[in-house]
């Protein structure tokens, strides 16, 4: 059963297109994450599927049913903003009782609710005070139960977590994971915070421009991004994109990379269409943490300009191809600014970028 | 905190004090010093000139049976009510209303407000044209053919403190929707859209979440409008120059006729009492909430 399906939908207000053509279609209990930078028209498709704005063309469908037309208290969702939209002038009480009493729910099953929610997101305490005397996780707290107190069939998150402090952020982050682990319901969750989108989706959709770029699960994302906009956008640090040539070696189909030394010829291993490509320019897209410090007489000898202790790890910037190059090593193989270090690329990772279009090769 | 310049440490602890002296002075001497003066006059017998001496409640005796008082005080009532429920109405009507992403939402603010950089003096004369039977609205009806068509409140004695409504809010209305606008503008959108899931109404939401959140608004608007109406002294005059009679008489009025045009000074005293009476019954409980507010915020 199809949770939410987005066919073809556009959003235009007269010469700017908003969004061109979105396709989305989720199962019911996955969590979709929408991210993207800002202006990438993901707050748009968000309130185009709560019924707050309404497409130009194409259907959205929840639960199976088109609901082009139907007002947005009756599509059944429920919706957390950013800015937490409490109702000011009530407390948090009647603050969960609000949409309650509008649709007329008996006052006996009005206060259940309450109570359910209440001890769910440990507010039982804060139930008689007013918005304004809440912390900022607080207030995050009641507008999360305010929409489970709906028990809708589709929960909408714009941008949650965006005004908490980082600590708080983590903490929200993986109690919203834990909600949905139990609750199983579907969740659509825009954010432009790229570990959120990492860390809470089962499916991702990258948009920018008012184009998904990519629509998959994290891992393919993470691993097989499909062009550079998604291959730089999601993971932290980015990933180092080096501008090679195709060569062709002993039979092998590889790149030279530069780094203090002579150049290197690294082997791509059984990648279909690249032996057409021979000659032509690529990018070599490497993450950070594909590389290892590793001293073999393979390795690419590299001069660290600086360091950036993290903690766990060691980010080395230094320059390969000509460009800036970050590696992500271990604290104790790292070595100080000026020095030199062998690094290992783990070439199976590598991915091969077209510098024209910019999609993925191999 | 020691400075370390004797002469700059002076003028920086006297140069306050003496810049502000001169309008503490005026303020001292020609707010409070003649609003002890006229509390003082309105216990003695003063008639065209003052008089000292010490004559106990006569004024206030005098003024409460004074038929013309009471006239006054029953216009104000209205007055007050009608104008500041009527503008209160009209301006957050006009307020939600232009909130609503309206197309030359500017233009229309600034007609709306329009009418406020007028003087009452303005209003009163020009609606004095208008309702004017002879002269105005009844006139341009008759011309249409419309020839039953009567609107005469100006000249009749028991409807003419309506005309003086009417103006009032011609004028204050805007006034009133400018402050609920910006108020209105201050609201987060998300709560609306909030409430909009929640399945609730437009009326709705306005009625039960966006004015009770604009109570502070509410407040001052309500302190302006009710001190302007027992203030009213200006558009009176130029409307109906408190006639037909002294049907449309309020106190104001009442006190300017009976202090400088019928040589009353004391009855005239009496009744400013009257009226300083009621703007602090309406100011003092207002400014203590809020300065005790302050104070525990």
């Amino acid at each position: 059963m199809g949770a939410l399906a987005i066919k073809n939908v556009t959003k235009s207000f007269g010469d700017t297109h908003i969004l061109k053509g979105i396709n989305i279609d989720i199962e019911a209990g996955e969590f979709l994450i929408l991210v993207g930078p800002s202006g990438c028209g993901k707050s748009t498709l968000m309130n185009i599927i709560a019924g707050l704005e309404s497409p130009t063309s194409g259907e959205v469908c929840i639960a199976d049913r088109i609901v082009n037309e139907v007002a947005p208290k009756d599509r059944d969702i429920a919706m957390v903003f950013q800015s937490y939209a409490l109702y000011p002038t009530m407390n948090v009480r009647q603050n969960i009782a609000f949409g309650m009493e509008t649709r007329g729910v008996p006052k006996a099953e009005q206060n259940e609710v309450i109570a359910r929610v209440a001890k769910m997101l440990q507010i039982d305490h804060l139930l008689d005070r007013k918005p304004s005397a809440l912390s900022g996780g607080q207030r995050q707290r009641v507008a999360m139960g305010r929409a489970l107190a709906r028990n809708p069939k589709l929960f909408l998150f714009d941008e949650p977590l965006s005004n908490l402090d980082a600590k708080l952020r983590v903490e929200m982050r993986v109690e919203i994971k834990q909600l949905h682990q139990r609750l199983k319901t579907t969740i659509v969750y825009v954010t432009h915070d790229q570990i959120e989108a990492m860390t809470l989706g089962d499916k991702i959709a990258v948009m920018k421009d008012g184009v998904i770029q990519q629509f998959g699960s994290p891992e393919d994302i993470y691993e097989r991004p499909a062009n550079l906009f998604v291959a730089g956008f999601i993971g932290s640090p980015s990933m180092n994109f080096l501008p090679c040539h195709l060569v062709e070696q002993n039979g092998q189909v590889g790149v030279t990379l530069q780094g203090v030394e002579a150049p290197k010829f690294i082997a791509l291993q059984d990648r279909a269409g690249l032996k057409e490509r021979v000659g032509q320019k690529v990018i070599l897209g490497v993450r950070p943490e594909q590389w290892d410090v590793e001293n073999t007489p393979d390795a690419l000898v590299c001069k660290v300009k600086i360091t950036e202790p993290t903690g766990p790890d060691t980010m080395i910037y230094s320059e390969v191809n000509g460009v800036e190059m970050i590696a992500r090593v271990h604290p104790r193989a790292a070595s100080g600014p000026g020095t030199t270090l062998p690094l290992v690329l783990d070439v199976k990772k590598a991915v091969l970028f077209d510098p024209e279009t910019e999609l993925r090769i191999a | 905190m020691a400075t370390p310049n004797a002469h700059y440490g002076f003028a920086e602890r006297w140069l306050p004090r003496l810049v502000l002296a001169p309008s503490f002075f005026l303020t001292l001497v020609f707010l409070y010093g003649f609003i002890a003066w006229n509390g003082y006059l309105s216990f003695t017998e003063s008639r065209l000139l003052p008089n000292y001496e010490w004559a106990g409640l006569v004024q206030y005796q005098a003024l409460f049976e004074n038929e013309r008082w009471w006239v006054a005080v029953r216009n104000l009532g209205i007055f007050a009510v009608l104008f500041i429920g009527g503008a209160m109405a009209i301006g957050i009507t006009l307020a939600i209303l232009l909130d609503q992403k309206v197309r030359g939402e500017g233009a229309i603010r600034t007609i709306y407000l329009y009418p406020m950089a007028l003087s009452f003096v303005v209003t009163g004369t020009a609606w004095k044209w208008m309702l004017n039977p002879g002269l105005g609205l009844e006139k341009l009806m008759h011309d249409w053919g419309f020839t039953s068509f009567t609107f005469d409140w100006l000249v009749n004695s028991d409807m003419s403190i309506y005309t003086v409504v009417i103006a009032g809010l011609w004028q204050s209305s805007g006034f009133v929707m400018a402050l609920f606008l910006a108020g209105l503008r201050g609201v987060d959108d998300s709560i609306i859209k909030a409430a909009q899931i929640d399945g609730a109404s437009l009326p709705r939401i306005y009625w039960k979440i966006i004015l009770p959140a604009l109570r502070p608004v509410v407040f001052s608007t309500l302190m302006i409008l009710s001190h302007i109406a027992i203030k009213s002294f200006d558009l009176v005059m130029a409307l109906t120059g408190g006639g037909p009679g002294f049907s449309s008489d309020l106190p104001a009025t009442f006190m300017y006729s009976m202090a400088f045009t019928r040589g009353q000074t004391g009855l005239g005293a009496a009744s400013a009492m009257m009226m300083l009476a009621t703007v602090a019954a309406i100011v003092v409980p207002y400014l203590y909430s809020e300065l005790r507010k302050d104070q525990h915020g």
